[in-house]
């Protein structure tokens, strides 16, 4: 018989009920300080250290995921709203987005995109179209009667849609008080 | 001799025992059949017969209200008078409390059976009873404690069996739970709104929810088994110590994982951890009750094949260990994002009901029904019959749900090779668990037929016998020596117990740098806390179980741990709203206010939002200072941020059908983050976009598509065609029809009321508002009566329908324009209307 089981009987009862003075099982105490361990250092690596994958940033690796699936499908096709939508939901491409924008555009644009020399581009409306495709192409091309360089003769066409990628999901739409309104207010 | 010279005989009130047990089986078997008729609804939509009164989002709440409070409540409260009278030796304390305390809870289930299937609800899961219900039932529970803390007082036993730790923590932890959830605002004498929303409602709910589970389906019955069992089969308990363990670890760590049902929801992350890993640190201490019910039986094992009391504990014991292994896998997050709003936990739950307190509660009525009645059971034949159909009935019920649940929560994750889904429609799944609905609805058949079996065995024994009244010759006494109370409480268990708790919450909320120092800090503690335990001569907790007052006070102490620590943090997040001058600032010239909301990191817009929005002219500037990255992080998100804006009139009336036709049994409101679901229903839920939902509306299960984005999806005419008959535009559905809210009349009168209600619990609505409220109503109802008109549908501007249709509308959709706005705009509004609604002067 296990050690935990000396069936001493306490000699006491209540209404008749006896109960027994045996130990705990060990594997039972061991399913209990092995959860207990297990949660400290569970929250310690997720919570306070911050190494773990909390569910909306396991979310946006899905998503980037997908969209770079999806982006190695569309290979060889033209670029598409669609196309610069998936980018933008790859982190690192925007992250290099970021890098280039904060390099070339912010003289102009200032750093939170609304506007000095260049036109605010938080707000919602938009001198030469605000659809993606329709910033890709201002950049690539630039507005030279207005000062926009053609950014395509110098940069490649990944980093034009990493900085489009940046634009779309992190000025675009923040509506920052800045310079006044110019051009056509978007549909919608 | 001189012992026997001071004893005196005490009469124990058995009449309340047989009182409570008749109303347990007839209760009993009311919530099981309502619960095969739902079954067939699920099957056969026509089971719903097209009236209000009979759709399963009003019958379903009668039937886990009637399974949980009539069956198993009634059937505790007999367990708990037999048992605490006999190990007290003792009479209840006053046989008046007893009977009010039966009445009233028999009367609180009539409430029920009546107001539930009239719509009357405040559709929060199992606390859906109306605030004069909750009135008679908190009577009720009144009568109950009051009666049993006199009976210790008046005990001549002087230490608690373990049966009564458990009482006891049933006893206390229940009011705590019912008060704090129950905290309801009255419109009229039927209608309340909660003074909680979105998801400060939603932790309250299922803080409430899952220790309803813990402290009605679970604590209480676990007292009755460790008097039932040993009883029964005649031998000591296992282990005292692990009594002792286990219900401490219990009753302390149940409250903490209530969030396990809301995980991947807008619940911080930090409480849905914390869910997570006391749901799983649960299992030990649940497993010691299994342990100790099933060790106990050691060397009785023969008795297994004679006596189907003894079968019934088995089984039920084998299930409660089994129900509370699914519970903490089923909180693992990863396990829980497959199985969470699927069937599986619906196969949880019933393996408990069903396997644990079904099974216990035949097991004691057969043990108990024949000494209440100085007789022999009728047929032990019947009830053997009884046994192996009701454990049929179980398993089918239960492996079914199991499998429908998995296969529910890999359809709608199932993606195509090139990433989207690959059964888009909904109802695909729905047709698919057809016959596993079919297998459900007749275990569970089997299971009611059992208890058909064993209601008609227990009148014959009844019948066979006479009501009998027991007797014990004890000495009386009138005090007991031992250390005082106060004594006991600042004893050092207590004192290194509470310094643990203090260490591990500060582990909890410790930076990178100190959690090192607190990590060894709380190891020291541990460490002088089994040294001390080592050392102790004299059992500390032998002393306790004398001192009914320190045990009790110690027993609060325990559970009200948890739910401080977790829903105070949630609760003052309300007041992170940013009251400063640039707040006053945007709020005086009208300003984005979302924006700020988002960049101050809260979920609460009681502050800022308040009159901004309301005509649905955002302008476009924001407070200066605004930390760009939390805007960052808001713009990612496809649907632009934007705080919330109250509900119309008509779309807060049709709220407010949607709850009473109990919607949220089907369909929930909560879209995880998760690529599945955001390609299914749109963006995920965010916290900040329910902060007027008073009551919140997750849900907790899909057997319809989540709502929270529906508005805007579908034309007007979709929802009227898809109410009227779900079949015409989704065959296959099993929905209700409602087309009896074609032809109610909504009460316009009442809107101001509620409005004002709302407004008191904080919902930003104006004094103009609220007295236009029956006007404004009208006049949405109208705009959507002439859309529909306009294609060919005759529908009267006061049907409920419209009221419905016009929140369905709103759904998930942040700020809309008001009526007025609309009687301008060509069109019910244009989605993302708030923040991109047309521009005012500051434009120019």
């Amino acid at each position: 018989m296990a050690k935990h089981l000396k069936d001493e009987v306490f000699d006491h009862e209540y209404d008749g009920i006896q109960e027994y003075d045996n130990r705990m099982p060990n594997w039972w105490l061991w399913l209990l300080y092995g959860t207990i361990v297990y949660s400290f250092l569970y929250w310690g690596i997720v919570h306070t250290f911050e190494k773990g994958t909390l569910p909306i940033e396991a979310y946006r690796a899905e998503v980037a995921k997908a969209a770079e699936a999806q982006l190695a499908r569309m290979e060889g096709m033209e670029i598409s709203d669609e196309s610069l939508v998936l980018v933008s939901q790859i982190p690192e491409r925007v992250e290099a987005g970021s890098r280039i924008w904060t390099q070339n555009c912010v003289e102009c644009h200032l750093a939170d995109g609304s506007g000095s020399i260049g036109p605010n581009l938080t707000d919602r409306y938009w001198l030469h179209g605000g659809n993606p495709l329709n910033i890709y192409a201002t950049i690539m091309n630039g507005v030279p009667e207005k000062g926009m360089v053609a950014w395509g003769e110098t940069m490649s066409p990944t980093k034009i849609q990493d900085v489009t990628a940046f634009l779309i999901s992190s000025i675009k739409g923040k509506q920052l008080p800045g310079k006044d309104p110019q051009g056509e207010p978007e549909e919608g | 001799m001189t012992t026997d010279a001071l004893k005196q005989e005490i009469v124990y009130d058995d009449k309340i025992v047989r009182a409570f047990i008749v109303a347990s089986v007839a209760f009993a078997i009311v919530a099981m059949s309502v619960g095969v008729l739902i079954a067939i609804q699920l099957v056969f939509w026509q089971a719903n017969f097209g009236t209000s009164w009979t759709a399963f989002g009003r019958l379903r709440p009668l039937h886990t209200n009637a399974a949980i409070f009539a069956f198993v409540g009634n059937m505790m409260f007999a367990g708990i008078y037999y048992s605490t009278q006999r190990l007290i030796k003792a009479r209840m304390g006053s046989d008046g409390l007893s009977w009010l305390h039966f009445w009233t809870w028999q009367i609180a289930i009539l409430g029920a059976a009546v107001s539930l299937p009239l719509g009357l609800t405040q559709a929060k899961e199992y606390a859906e009873l109306i605030w004069p219900i909750d009135i008679v039932i908190a009577v009720s529970w009144v009568a109950f404690s009051v009666n049993f803390f006199w009976a210790l007082a008046k005990r001549n036993e002087k230490n608690l069996y373990v049966s009564l730790w458990f009482y006891i923590a049933t006893i206390v932890t229940i009011p705590v739970l019912f008060i704090v959830n129950n905290l309801q605002l009255p419109t009229s004498f039927l209608h309340s709104y909660p003074i909680y929303a979105g998801v400060q409602d939603a932790l309250v709910q299922w803080w409430y929810g899952h220790n309803a589970v813990g402290f009605f389906l679970t604590t209480p019955i676990l007292g009755i088994m460790y008097y039932f069992i040993p009883k029964a089969c005649g031998r000591p308990v296992y282990s005292y110590r692990l009594s002792v363990v286990h219900f401490w670890a219990l009753i302390f760590l149940y409250i903490w994982a209530g969030p396990h049902h809301l995980l991947f929801t807008a619940l911080p992350d930090w409480t849905q951890s914390t869910g997570m890993l006391f749901s799983l640190i649960l299992l030990a201490p649940s497993w010691g009750g299994m342990l100790n019910g099933l060790l106990t039986l050691r060397g009785a094992w023969d008795k297994l094949k004679t006596d189907p009391v003894l079968k019934f504990f088995v089984v039920a014991i084998t299930f409660y260990g089994m129900s509370t292994f699914e519970g903490p896998l089923l909180s693992i997050k990863s396990v829980n994002s497959l199985a969470h709003y699927t069937d599986w936990i619906i196969g949880h739950v019933h393996g408990g009901t069903l396997g644990w307190n079904g099974f216990m509660a035949a097991g004691m009525f057969y043990w108990l029904v024949p000494r209440l009645f100085g007789t022999k059971l009728w047929s032990t034949q019947l009830a053997d019959a009884h046994f192996w159909t009701g454990t049929f009935g179980i398993l089918l019920y239960v492996v079914a749900m199991w499998i429908s649940g998995i296969n529910q929560g890999l359809y709608w994750r199932a993606l195509d090779a090139e990433g989207f889904l690959l059964y888009p429609d909904f109802v695909e799944w729905l047709i698919s668990a057809r016959f596993l609905y079919l297998m459900r609805m007749i275990g569970g058949t089997v299971y009611l037929l059992g208890f058909f079996a064993m209601a008609f065995n227990l009148v014959m024994t009844a019948r066979a016998g006479k009501p009998v009244t027991s007797a014990d010759r004890v000495v009386i006494r009138t005090g007991f020596e031992g250390p005082s109370t106060w004594e006991l409480i600042r004893g050092w268990p207590v004192v290194l117990s509470l310094l643990i708790v203090v260490a591990t919450i500060l582990f909890g909320i410790a930076s990178p740098l100190t959690q090192g120092a607190v990590a060894g800090f709380l190891a020291s503690l541990v460490i002088a806390a089994i040294l001390a335990v080592g050392l102790g001569k004299e059992n500390w907790h032998r002393l306790l179980e004398g001192r009914p007052l320190a045990f009790t006070i110690l027993t609060v102490v325990a559970i009200l741990i948890g739910g401080l620590a977790e829903l105070i943090p949630s609760v003052i997040i309300r007041h992170e709203v940013p009251i400063t001058p640039q707040a006053a600032e945007a709020k005086a010239a009208p300003t984005d206010s979302s924006a700020a909301l988002i960049a101050s990191g809260t979920t609460d817009a009681p502050g800022t939002s308040g009159t901004t929005d309301a005509s649905g002219t955002s302008g476009t500037t924001a407070p200066p200072g605004m930390p760009a990255a939390p805007v960052k992080a808001a713009t990612n998100a496809v649907v632009s941020a934007y705080a919330q804006q109250p509900y119309s009139p008509l779309e807060l009336t049709g709220r407010d059908i949607y709850i009473r036709e109990g919607c949220f049994n089907c369909h929930t409101q909560m879209i995880r983050p998760m690529r599945h679901e955001t390609l299914r229903y749109g963006e995920y839920s965010r916290a900040e976009e329910f902060v007027y939902d008073h009551p919140f509306q997750w849900g907790s299960r899909r057997i319809g598509p989540d709502l929270h984005r529906v508005g805007g999806k579908y034309p007007s005419l979709w929802h009227y065609i898809h109410m009227r008959d779900p079949r015409a535009t989704s065959p296959g559905s099993t929905m209700p029809t409602y087309r009896f809210l074609t032809d109610a009349v909504v009460d316009f009168d009442a809107i101001s009321r509620k409005m004002e209600a709302l407004r008191r619990l904080g919902v930003p609505y104006s004094e103009s508002e609220i007295a236009t409220a029956a006007q404004t109503a009208r006049s949405q109802a109208l705009l959507l009566a002439t859309d529909l008109a306009e294609q060919e549908i005759e529908i009267s501007t006061e049907s409920e329908l419209l009221a419905v249709i016009a929140y369905l509308q709103r759904l998930g959709r942040g700020p809309q324009p008001t009526a007025l706005e609309n009687a301008a705009a060509p069109e019910i509004g244009t989605a993302g209307g708030g923040a991109e609604a047309p521009e005012t002067a500051e434009v120019n």
